[in-house]
Order: structure tokens, then C-alpha cells, then sequence
């Protein structure tokens, strides 16, 4: 175990704004940098797009103490950004001995029961193993929608528990310790009853629906043999 | 009856191809039409996230590419056979590009199924689920893993029956047939 000087966060969201995975994981980071920690932000969706920036991130892994990962639950797993970008990482990282450097996962979904997520985090961990990473947690957020992007400082009760949980988190990061159970436990719990968050979400869809004039069309079977 | 192969192979990675042949020689041997995506050999974007497939062009995704005949087939399919080098007990990220470019084939809507939330159906009908993937060697994790994640995706996905298993990619023909032909018994091909 070493005491973290340096993190690097990994937005995996496809999202340029309004992403739930951002805001926890700048949330998170802003409480390291409180710990003194130096903390470096790369959105996924930008990496690809060249070669350079490829290998900056690679270059930017190996000089991580902590690796952040945060990322929307896309069809019960991580989604395309993150595959490929732990793919990358571990082929560069093959044939590496042991290290220090950890790794942490935060997973969102929209669906209310946070452990949806679990499956995503098992395959991080797994990926840790591979790469040569120790494995410092995971957190898994349900009830995604309600936070919608917003910076958790300004999502108001359903941000709650997320503080709650990444104020611990960050505490034990930033010592070198892995995520606490009473943090993970935190995170998961639902911030609002769960019939309430699908009557809201529910409407939602309706309403973006309205605004493209389609509400009426929610059903349609486009591919129908 | 109608099979759809999503060949999840990284580029340059031959390595499922063998098991590819034999999994549609099975199928067409039991009268099935058969429909292979080698995916790595097809130019699709990723999900951007919008979820205008739900909301602003229900069912198609925005994204004019061949991700959208992709999507079609798996839904005018009777199965749909994930095949994918196991990646940290998941799968590769070809495979996942075009999964995460399906996602209008539920409903943004939620529903309970057996006491928990998923997104209730867009369509009357699902193919049943087949997920293959490809190990190195025995790796019983990667194996529990990756037969977990399909239990999870065929729940999402409404498929009427599913099953996984892994093979290990330097087995033999033989071996390989061994393995498969018990899995698509499990989806009630044969």
C-alpha cells in the first residue's frame, strides 16, 4: 500500500455534457485534490480520435498512482468506450510485473436497483487482475436519471447518498486504502422511493418524447418482421 | 428458421473463425438460414448516449450506418449467437460497439420482472440467446463471468430460452462441435 500522490480520472461516458459518470467521478476527484492529490481528467470519447492522444492516455496510466473509472451501465456491462479503452490498457501492460498503482470503479444506470451494475464491476475488477492493478472497489449508483449530469452539488436529496458515499471513498483513496463496505453500501441505497423515480422517469421519456412530436409513436416497431 | 452470428474477433484475431464455421455448419445442417456480422470488418460508430432511438426516432437510432441492419437482423432472427473472445469475463469491445447500437429494440419504458426493473418490450417477439466465447486457456472466473453477463443480457433482452458457454480457441473440431451442439440443444435448435 502506498500513499497516492497522483490520480488520473476516465470519464466513460459517450456524452459531451450532462453525464451522470462525470459528475460523480469530478465530484470524487475535487475531494482528492482536498487530500493534496493531483488529479487528471480524460473524457474517453476524446481519446480515440487520434493516435497521440491514444498513447497519452496509455502514458498518462502508467504514471497514475490511483486510477478513477467512471462509467454508465450500457446493456448490463461497460459500455464500447471502456472495453476498448481497458483493452488498449492491457495490452500495453502486458508482461508487467506487480505494482502500487490502484484502481477504483464508479458504475451508474437508470435503472432504480443499483445492483445491475454489479456484473460491469466484476469485469473491472477482473480487468485489474489482468493488468496488474490492485483493485481498491467499486461503487455502484442506481436511480442514475435523477442525478441527470447535474454537478452532485447541485442535484439536491437524490445526490445525497452519493456524497455521503464518495466523502468516505475519497478519505480512504487518498491514504492508500481501498473503497470502505459502509461506502459501497451508501451508494447503492435508493435516494427516493423507487415508485416515485419510475413515475418520473416514465413521464420523462414522454416528454422528450412530446418535444420531438413523437409521443404517439413511443411503440413503434421500425424493424417489425 | 433464422440465425444471426455476431462475430465480436478483434482485428487481426483468427482466431474464432474455425469455431464461426463450425457453429454455422451445425445450424444449416438442421435446415437454419444462417447470417454472419464479422463485426471488426464493418465501419459502425459507437452509442453516443442520446437515447433519441427511444425518444426522437423510436426504435432506429439516429446514427445512419450499418449498425442499423445489424439491429434488424438480431430482431427478425430466431437467434442470436454473441460470439466474442471472453474479455475480462465479458465481451470484446467489437461485440459491445454493436450491442450498445441496439438498445432500441426495447422500450425506454420500465417494468417489473420477477421483482426487479427492466425495460419493458418494444417488440411482441425476441430471438432466443447463444453466447460463445473464446478462452486462451481454462479459466473458470472468465467462464463464470461471461455466463452471468449473458443470463443478464437475455433478461434485458426478452430472449424466450438462452445459454452460454466457453471453448477454449486451440480445441480441435471435434471439441469444439462438443461443446457447441449441447448449447444450441439449450436454445432448442436441435
Amino acid at each position: 500500500m502506498i500513499t497516492p500522490r497522483n490520480a488520473l480520472l476516465l470519464v466513460g461516458s459517450a456524452k459531451k455534457s450532462e453525464s451522470t459518470s462525470a459528475s460523480l467521478g469530478s465530484y470524487l476527484a475535487e475531494r482528492l485534490q482536498q487530500y493534496r492529490l493531483t488529479v487528471q481528467t480524460v473524457h474517453l470519447h476524446q481519446v480515440f480520435r487520434t493516435a497521440t492522444r491514444t498513447a497519452a492516455l496509455l502514458e498518462a496510466v502508467d504514471r497514475a498512482d490511483l486510477v478513477i473509472l467512471a462509467f454508465p451501465l450500457y446493456v448490463d456491462t461497460l459500455p464500447y468506450l471502456v472495453t476498448s479503452a481497458l483493452e488498449q490498457m492491457a495490452e500495453h501492460r502486458r508482461g508487467l510485473g506487480e505494482t502500487a498503482q490502484q484502481l477504483v470503479a464508479i458504475a451508474n444506470c437508470g435503472f432504480p436497483e443499483a445492483h445491475h451494475n454489479d456484473m460491469a464491476l466484476a469485469i473491472c475488477r477482473r480487468f485489474a487482475q489482468e493488468a496488474r492493478f490492485e483493485w481498491a472497489g467499486g461503487l455502484a449508483l442506481g436511480m442514475g436519471g435523477a442525478i441527470n449530469g447535474q454537478p452532485l452539488a447541485e442535484a439536491g436529496g437524490p445526490a445525497r447518498n452519493a456524497i455521503a458515499a464518495l466523502d468516505q471513498a475519497a478519505e480512504a483513496l487518498a491514504t492508500g486504502h481501498c473503497v470502505p463496505e459502509q461506502a459501497i453500501k451508501l451508494m447503492a441505497r435508493p435516494s427516493i422511493p423507487h415508485w416515485l423515480y419510475l413515475l418520473f422517469s416514465n413521464w420523462g421519456w414522454r416528454r422528450q418524447a412530446r418535444r420531438y412530436g413523437v409521443h404517439n409513436r413511443l411503440k413503434a416497431r421500425p424493424y417489425q418482421p | 428458421m433464422r440465425a444471426t452470428i455476431l462475430d465480436g474477433s478483434r482485428k487481426d484475431d483468427t482466431t474464432l473463425n474455425g469455431v464461426r464455421q463450425i457453429l454455422a455448419e451445425e445450424l444449416l445442417a438442421v435446415g437454419w438460414e444462417v447470417q454472419p456480422f464479422i463485426l471488426h470488418q464493418i465501419k459502425i460508430a459507437y452509442c453516443l448516449g442520446c437515447f433519441e432511438c427511444w425518444t426522437r426516432t423510436p426504435g432506429v437510432c439516429r446514427i445512419d450506418d450499418p449498425a442499423r441492419n445489424i439491429t434488424a437482423a438480431i430482431i427478425r432472427s430466431d437467434l442470436v449467437v454473441y460470439l466474442t473472445p471472453v474479455t475480462f469475463g465479458g465481451y470484446s469491445s467489437e461485440l459491445k460497439k454493436a450491442l450498445d447500437r441496439s438498445i432500441g429494440l426495447v422500450s425506454p419504458f420500465f417494468a417489473s420482472i420477477d421483482g426487479e426493473i427492466h425495460h419493458q418490450r418494444r417488440y411482441a417477439r425476441y430471438p432466443r440467446l447463444l453466447g460463445i466465447g473464446g478462452l486462451l486457456h481454462a479459466d473458470a472466473e472468465s467462464e463464470r463471468l461471461f455466463s452471468g453477463l449473458v443470463a443478464r443480457n437475455a433478461l434485458n433482452v426478452h430472449a424466450p430460452a438462452y445459454a452460454a458457454g466457453t471453448l477454449i480457441v486451440t480445441a480441435g473440431p471435434d471439441a469444439i462441435r462438443a461443446t457447441i451442439r449441447p448449447l444450441l440443444r439449450a436454445v432448442e435448435v436441435c
